[in-house]
């Protein structure tokens, strides 16, 4: 079903859960956002275990990055202990400016992977090309299209490395001029790559914006539906936060 | 490289519309240096693939201090100039943001950020090719160091003077967590100066026209001015 749903309102959904994560405050509702971000994923029938997997990179940033706040922020403390001498604590508010943070990220990043996982590369390809100025758009086409490959040849070259037993060497200079080497050859074989692709646009034609071979229709009655009930609780939450103070801690 | 690494719901609303309007400013002048000078197939080309590798490169875990993740847009800056570089680094960003690398709502922050490293990176490096005359690993080690260092300080800048949603510290009680941060980036940023000299001194052996960016001397600009000065007399 996911996958039948005009890409603009998937992209504009996502914007408005962006904007839901950023203004809304309160746990509950929060908690209720990533609810809904995992029924959406998992309406567009994609594993969950891949999500899991993706979901590893956002909790890694949010964790390491505020577990210094578990420890300052202030609030009552849950757990106190003793590093080098000097008494530390847990609070609660700590923990909870934690759980909040991880769980906008998360909500958010659902909705992204699910919007990616479940658009084609033509419809992005279109959207892109409405939506920016023509250079911008022109490099993230040519980016989105080449990443993969570009992908792919690093993880080729470093299984070379591996298999040549490269992973034995140790010390900090020779592991820093073996991945130096793998990222300059990266670098160089992208260089010479964007020559080719240059000279073939050049040579069928290429007059500064790439052929759109699929257009993407606006997002039909059902569509512009959703899109305003979003909008209308963007608009809720954000003026109950910004200019009213609103019921559930708004 | 310094990166906010921080998901999205990290700022409050006022703050993202700040940082993403400033980077939206920065994104125009690139692309009217860019049409000033000519966008051409080639530049188009070589800007896409540096992106992609950056983002490429970016999700690979270099086994070094328990594992790092480099970015290398001072490299970005130095092999396709300011300009490109920063249309790379809103590429690489959004790429970013679109696997959880980040957020979407942090997109304008970041680009402000790595505009900057691009930047610094990029006209270091020329300094020290051109003026100073120093080799490339010099010159490539010295260029990203200063780069990211400076990046690092203005990382923590932002997430001080914007503050943490839900946080009820003030920046200056945030400061002993974000020296924290400005330490981890630093050191970072010396590793990747290190990768950033080895990989410009394997460019320069095997292919020295790709940096021709940021070593070309300036005759052309001095040619011009002459020729102008010639003119008015």
């Amino acid at each position: 079903m996911v996958h039948r749903i005009n890409p603009w309102t998937k992209g504009v959904l996502l914007i408005f859960t962006v904007g839901l994560a950023t203004v809304l405050t309160d746990i509950w509702i929060l908690l209720f956002l990533l609810a809904l971000s995992i029924a959406f994923y998992a309406a567009a029938r994609l594993p969950l275990g891949v999500l899991i997997g993706w979901w590893t990179l956002p909790v890694v940033f949010v964790v390491t990055l505020t577990v210094m706040f578990m420890f300052t922020e202030p609030g009552e403390q849950l757990l106190t202990f003793d590093v080098f001498g000097k008494r530390i604590s847990i609070t609660d508010n700590g923990i909870m400016l934690v759980v909040k943070l991880l769980v906008r990220a998360l909500a958010v990043v659902t909705v992204s992977l699910t919007l990616f996982m479940t658009t084609r590369y033509t419809h992005i390809a279109h959207m892109a090309f409405r939506t920016l100025p023509g250079t911008l758009a022109n490099m993230f086409i040519l980016s989105y299209r080449f990443m993969f490959e570009t992908s792919d040849e690093i993880s080729d070259v470093l299984d070379a490395m591996h298999s040549r037993s490269g992973s034995l060497a140790r010390g900090f200079s020779r592991q820093t001029k073996i991945f130096a080497g793998i990222f300059g050859l990266s670098f160089v074989h992208a260089f010479e790559r964007a020559e080719r692709i240059a000279k073939a646009m050049e040579a069928r034609g290429f007059a500064g914006q790439f052929p759109r071979t699929e257009r993407v229709p606006l997002p039909s009655y059902g569509g512009c539906a959703l899109i305003a009930l979003a909008a209308v609780a963007f608009a809720i939450a954000t003026y109950s936060r910004y200019f009213a103070g609103g019921p559930l801690g708004w | 490289m310094a990166h906010i690494h921080l998901e999205d719901g990290a700022f409050s609303l006022p703050w993202l519309a700040l940082w993403s309007l400033l980077a939206a400013g920065v994104i125009a002048l690139s692309l009217f240096v860019l049409r000033k000078g000519g966008m051409t197939t080639r530049k188009l080309a070589v800007a896409a693939m540096a992106a992609s590798v950056g983002f490429a490169a970016s999700q690979i875990d270099i086994p070094v201090f328990g594992g790092l993740h480099l970015n290398f847009t001072p490299l970005i800056g130095i092999l396709v100039g300011p300009a490109l570089g920063s249309l790379c680094a809103l590429v690489i960003n959004v790429f970013g943001a679109a696997v959880g690398h980040g957020g979407w709502g942090m997109i304008g922050a970041n680009t402000l950020v790595n505009a900057l490293e691009i930047v610094l990176g990029y006209y270091s490096y020329r300094l020290m090719r051109g003026r100073l005359k120093t080799g490339r690993f010099t010159s490539g080690f010295s260029a990203t160091a200063f780069a990211l260092i400076i990046s690092a300080l203005v990382v923590a800048g932002i997430v001080i003077v914007s503050g943490i949603q839900d946080s009820q510290q003030t920046g200056e009680e945030a400061l002993p967590s974000m020296t924290v941060l400005i330490a981890a980036n630093m050191l970072t940023g010396i590793i990747e100066g290190l990768a950033t000299g080895y990989i410009v001194s394997f460019i320069g052996r095997v292919r020295p026209d790709l940096l021709e960016e940021s070593e070309a001397e300036r005759t052309e600009g001095m040619a011009m001015v002459v020729a102008k000065g010639r003119a008015n007399v």
